[in-house]
């Protein structure tokens, strides 16, 4: 480009870096089509429309709770929900939905003793099987986890495990909240459910120069030069800024018992006066560990493979962040059919 | 502008590659630097001590707020959250008595089933057995 070019250039991205940055909030995500199946206080259990079912065992997939479970189907051509269709899945989805100050008495117990059990009651009576694969991602499948070790005799034959925390110790997380002086019953009882706005804020600010300026450089750049891809970024960035608030209990136990006293790691953790035994995961375990992952590190995954009792445990590491391992640009064809081929070995036809 | 190639036979950068070169590694050690920050414990007390602040900051501007609302006969959000709350529990009991409607209808179907398998003679089957696949193996792989 010659130097006439480049100014001539620079108002065009200006205006065309605006334009992406100020649409980000109409980006379509979690397009693929999809029925409601149950509904029970804020948690919508979906069933994903497909005519090329092949796999009797239906996959019930569980998100965390800071996020929305969008990431699962973030747009076309780049969805992992879609990917599962095409491979010939039966998919349903548990979206926690969005709560509020009202719900500040959801614990993790009504997550993983209520919900969880009525989403897999639920998906077994829609899909006319005696069988579930369940795929938990982050939080998620923490909540899976517990809930599979809470419930020997719960119907999951496939436990799939992606960026999951169990041990937390040393992790970044562990650092700013297991101390003292952070007071998480008060920033319960005071907020009910706590903003999701400031626990993104606390996700970014743990790669605070990525998140906040490197992003935005690189799109400018991308745009710059011609290069750029405005519906990748407006989708991960309306995903991102999509952040429901954290129910206060369920906040106040998950700080607590995983991070402050890392419950489930020294095999201490009880939900609803019931001990969570993993020697009693006994299903098929699938766990996915990401090596640049800063929010469940993979040294905080990797103990939950000795702790389980399945004889069948496949672990796979992949390059990549937490969420970047299963959305990025590479995941289509890094991580994704690996997941579908070991599913599909474990999912009659 | 002809680019001179270097020893190694690649053509050598422009100087604006050059300078993006430069800004991205300092932007780099920028971002690594700000994470050896964020990772200290003096950062995590600073990070509760802010915490401690906004919160408190919030809960007096609430139950100023709320206090505004009620002296106005306006229903306040405390009032909406028990409102919402009582649904709430409504909903769950309305959810056990569907549990228990799907389990009796599915007794229900059973016992038919049953009757007429023996109606017709035929053999019984169980319908809940549950077969694992995937053989007992541990496996790791990763690339």
């Amino acid at each position: 480009m010659t130097p006439f070019e480049r100014l001539a250039r620079t108002p065009i991205a200006a205006l065309e870096f605006a334009n992406t940055i100020l649409t980000e909030r109409d980006a379509p995500i979690g397009t693929t089509p999809k029925d409601v199946v149950w509904t029970h206080r804020n948690t919508t259990l979906y069933r994903y429309r497909n005519a090329n079912r092949r796999y009797a065992v239906p996959v019930l997939l569980v998100f965390a709770l800071i996020n929305r479970p969008d990431i699962f189907d973030l747009r076309r051509g780049h969805s992992f929900v879609e990917f599962l269709l095409d491979e010939g899945y039966d998919v349903f989805l548990i979206d926690w939905g969005v709560p509020d100050e009202s719900d500040d008495d959801q614990g993790l117990d009504f997550y993983v003793c209520d919900e969880l059990p009525s989403g897999i009651r639920e998906t077994l009576r829609a899909s006319g099987q005696d069988e579930v694969s369940m795929l938990g991602w982050c939080i998620g499948g923490t909540l899976a986890l517990m809930h599979c070790g809470l419930f020997p005799e719960t119907p999951v034959r496939n436990l799939l495990l992606l960026t999951t925390p169990v041990d937390t110790s040393g992790s970044l997380y562990f650092n700013w909240t297991a101390r003292d002086s952070f007071d998480v019953d008060h920033v319960a009882q005071v907020y009910g459910s706590v903003p999701g706005r400031s626990i993104d804020w606390a996700n970014k600010m743990m790669k605070p120069v990525t998140n906040y300026w490197t992003t935005y450089r690189r799109l400018w750049q991308a745009i710059y030069d011609g290069e750029s891809k405005p519906e990748a970024h407006q989708a991960m960035a309306r995903w991102v800024a999509d952040n429901p608030p954290f129910p206060g209990k369920a906040y106040r136990e998950w700080i607590t018992f995983m991070y402050k006293e890392n419950r489930l790691v020294r095999e201490r953790m009880r939900i609803r006066g019931k001990r969570v035994d993993l020697r009693d995961v006994d299903q098929n375990i699938l766990v996915v560990t990401a090596g640049a992952d800063h929010i469940a590190p993979r040294q905080g995954t990797l103990p939950l493979l000795d702790m389980v009792g399945s004889e069948d445990v496949t672990h796979f590491d992949r390059p990549g962040g937490h969420i970047g391992l299963m959305a990025g640009s590479r995941a289509r064809k890094e991580i994704w059919p690996d997941i579908a081929e070991w599913l599909g070995e474990r999912s009659d036809r | 502008m002809a680019d001179k190639p270097n020893q190694d036979g690649a053509p050598a950068p422009t100087p604006e590659q050059e300078v993006r070169r430069l800004y991205e590694e300092a932007e780099t050690r920028v971002a690594r630097a700000a994470e050896r920050v964020v990772s200290r414990d003096s950062f995590g007390e600073l990070l509760a001590m802010v915490t401690e602040n906004v919160v408190a900051l919030t809960r007096i501007g609430n139950e100023a707020m709320d206090l505004v609302l009620r002296n106005l006969r306006v229903a306040s959000r405390q009032d909406i959250n028990r409102l919402t709350r009582a649904l709430g529990r409504t909903e769950d009991k309305l959810e056990q008595v569907l549990q228990e409607v799907e389990e009796l209808r599915d007794e229900l179907g059973s016992s038919q089933n049953g009757t007429a398998r023996s109606r017709s003679g035929g053999g019984s089957r169980s319908s809940a057995a549950s077969s694992r696949s995937g053989g007992t193996r541990r496996s790791s792989g990763s690339s």
